[in-house]
């Protein structure tokens, strides 16, 4: 009964909801809008950079972005915390972590493909200010590589040494270019270097130095996280292995 | 401007959480030195600049990235979010003092400790200090995601299933606050809070309606509002004892400031505060009367501190210059003793095998400091003259006597009893019961003995002095009824 109750509460906000905002006409040409109009005009003319959605996530909001670099680095950061006594009992360079060895098939292609995500992941960063993608995608491009062979390679593993270091490094890189502005007279994160000239690949003063260094710390987290969460999987299988 | 700016509130803390893996590999002790240097200086910062704005009346306002308010995001450190800001950086400043040998962990779980209090604190601040609800929402982001770490710090089974609870509600609070800040973009086409505010009888009303409701749930469940506030006692009691006093003083009272930012300035409905005023009443009687059965301390002071939370909240709803004093007066002591409480019940709760409240009797004997100031700090909270706490409850019956509430007047009094009868139940257990057993306590060290002291006289020195405070708080409650003005500084109209 009780449970009934609730649900039939939940449908009625829900419907009530979907009212609300069927209301809002998504899909339409919100171009106009207040700031979204103010961004278009001003990121190729005062910031000299081609990709509107790179000005808006590293300029104009770029504190926000820093913020979402933040959750992404106390996620790492917790995740480690929660699963770090059962990655230390297992020794990692004997975990197992698929039950089977990949076919050889998958191990050739990925020593050959693998150096050309990394190259891919590299190209979507730091173009980032000119084409579409950025620092985001580009790391998360670099992570799929080292999944990659993670899966392929039952032995292979990860050093937590240059993560912990790459991490620290590009975050410090990005609040640190942002603290800079401030001590040059400027604003946090405001640009102070030249901005060049629109379209060119060293254009948009330090907006590509910022998505180069989110680049590189996406990379390093999700990497981090891929083997922290993969290599917890051992002791399940082990288990089951044995019933 | 080098020197003070309120970016550093955030950037800084965010600079050195992400260096201080690196900082570990220098030396080991910096990881828990560094972080108490900046809060030093943070301490020495706010102090400054709240100054400055009480003695010019001009607020720092900080625009980012170059670009000025509502194209770009913008800080606001006025009186009132100046005074919010100041006492969190008196807090995490003692925060850092009581746990900067806590328990003598190993390297790794320190550091890990020490990056999220930064980035918690960062959090908090961050609510409070913005200009901009999307920017609001990533800082709640940033303390939601750093607070489920520091609850599951201990990884014993419930302090995962706490964790995971909070999780999952403070997940849905996040979802809450987009979707809301979804609607008022929508309609609005701008983020900054202050320009929202101007526009905001542009809106269609249904879903002006949604949207508030959507924000004032989201932010509620941070605010540990009835009834979303299952994950409150479990969080505060399984995350280590310093950060429950983080919770009673920090994210509660970020999450607090922006219901009230929300009421107070965004939204210009007539009837929100009677919406405020009957889910403060329902948070303060629920939780008084659940706190009254507790049978753990810890999970009893967290009880007590959500009450606390329903109290401000009424006090704020009565939407009078009076009423807004008392509810920052209360917001500022509950911050202070209810650390102080968890400082103290802390080492009580450590020294006891279950943590049950009938395993501390005799321990007036045992640790007669901590004790003490456990006393201390119930007496406070409950509003005995001389401590801080008498002159918000008396300020707050004043404030509901103004407005003619009787029945609320005796409602708040018989509360009072009862925070009387579990507060004292554990005092009578210290004093007045015979210790079980000899037992060997590991009393507190002296950082942590130092840190309560300090909050203890200040409790005490704003009790028999309240001018150090009602200075600041009168210009701060002139402030947030202002609604004018914050547009005003914020876009400069």
């Amino acid at each position: 009964m009780k449970k009934l109750i609730a649900l039939i509460f939940v449908l009625y906000i829900g419907v009530e909801m979907f009212f609300v905002f069927y209301q809002i006409p998504f899909g339409m040409d919100r171009v106009q809008s207040k700031v979204g109009k103010f961004y278009l005009e001003h990121s190729p003319k005062d910031l000299k950079v081609a990709n509107a959605v790179t000005s808006i996530v590293v300029n104009f909001r770029g504190f926000d972005t820093l913020g979402e670099v933040t959750v992404l680095f106390i996620a790492t950061t917790a995740l480690g915390s929660i699963l770090f006594r059962s990655r230390k009992v297992h020794n990692r360079l004997n975990s197992k972590r698929t039950s089977v060895e990949a076919s050889m098939i998958v191990q050739v292609a990925g020593r050959f493909l693998v150096p050309l995500i990394v190259l891919l992941g590299a190209y979507v960063f730091i173009h980032g200010h000119l084409t579409p993608g950025g620092g985001f995608q580009g790391g998360v491009i670099i992570a799929t590589g080292v999944l990659f062979l993670l899966l392929a390679y039952r032995q292979f593993s990860v050093n937590h040494e240059p993560i912990t270091w790459i991490e620290s490094l590009a975050g410090a890189t990005f609040a640190g270019l942002g603290l800079t502005g401030i001590f040059v007279g400027k604003t946090f994160l405001e640009n102070f270097l030249g901005t060049g000239k629109l379209n060119d690949l060293l254009s948009g003063g330090i907006i590509p130095l910022i998505y180069i260094a989110v680049g590189f710390k996406v990379a390093a987290e999700l990497t981090g996280i891929l083997d922290t969460i993969l290599s917890i999987s051992v002791p399940v299988e082990e288990t089951e292995n044995q019933n | 401007m080098v020197a003070v700016n309120p970016i550093y509130y955030i950037a800084l803390p965010l600079f050195f959480a992400f260096l201080l893996p690196l900082f570990g590999k220098i030396h080991k002790e910096l990881i828990r030195i560094v972080p108490g240097l900046l809060y030093a200086y943070f301490l020495g910062m706010s102090f400054y600049m709240l100054r400055h704005v009480f003695v010019t009346g001009q607020p720092y306002i900080v625009e980012i990235a170059g670009w000025k308010a509502p194209w770009g995001i913008n800080l606001v450190f006025d009186a009132f979010t100046g005074l919010i800001i100041t006492f969190i950086s008196v807090l995490a400043f003692l925060v850092w003092l009581y746990s900067y040998r806590f328990k003598k962990v190993e390297f790794d779980n320190a550091l890990k400790y020490f990056v999220l209090l930064m980035l918690v604190t960062a959090g908090s601040m961050g609510i409070v200090m913005t200009g901009d609800i999307f920017n609001q929402f990533v800082f709640l982001e940033i303390t939601g995601l750093s607070s489920y770490g520091l609850t599951a710090y201990y990884r014993g089974r419930d302090g995962a299933e706490a964790a995971f609870k909070y999780l999952l509600i403070g997940s849905l609070a996040s979802t809450f606050v987009l979707m809301g800040i979804l609607l008022i973009y929508t309609q609005l086409g701008t983020l900054n809070m202050a320009d929202i505010a101007r526009n905001i009888h542009l809106m269609k009303p249904s879903l002006k309606i949604a949207a508030f409701l959507l924000l004032f749930m989201g932010f509620g469940i941070e605010a540990e509002m009835f009834p979303m506030n299952g994950w409150a006692p479990d969080a505060y009691s399984q995350a280590p004892g310093p950060i429950g006093a983080v919770f009673a003083s920090m994210t509660s009272k970020a999450g607090l400031y922006a219901l009230i930012r929300l009421t107070f300035t965004i939204f210009d409905f007539s009837s929100v505060s009677k919406l405020l005023f009957i889910m403060g009443l329902l948070t303060l009687l629920f939780a008084e009367g659940i706190a009254l059965r507790q049978e753990k301390i810890k999970r009893m002071l967290a009880y007590s501190s959500i009450g606390q939370i329903g109290l401000i909240m009424v006090a704020f709803s009565f939407n009078t210059y009076l009423g807004v004093f008392a509810g920052i007066f209360l917001m500022i002591n509950h911050a202070l003793i209810k650390s102080l409480l968890f400082f103290s019940a802390s080492y009580l709760a450590y020294n006891s095998p279950k943590k049950y409240i009938k395993d501390i009797q005799g321990f007036g004997k045992v640790m007669p400091i901590t004790s003490f100031l456990f006393a201390l700090g119930a007496f406070a909270i409950i509003g005995f003259p001389p401590f801080s706490g008498f002159w918000s409850k008396f300020y707050f019956l004043l404030a509901a006597a103004q407005k003619h509430y009787i029945v609320l007047i005796v409602l708040i009094l018989s509360v009072s009893l009862v925070e009387l009868v579990y507060y004292l139940r554990v005092v009578h257990k210290l004093y007045f019961a015979k210790p079980t057993g000899d037992y060997e306590p590991h009393s507190p060290n002296w950082n942590g003995m130092l840190a309560m002291i300090l909050l203890a006289l200040v409790i005490i020195a704003i009790g028999v002095y309240p001018d150090l405070v009602t200075h600041y708080i009168d210009k701060a409650a002139v402030m947030i009824m202002d609604k004018a003005q914050y547009i005003h500084n914020s876009l400069g109209i």
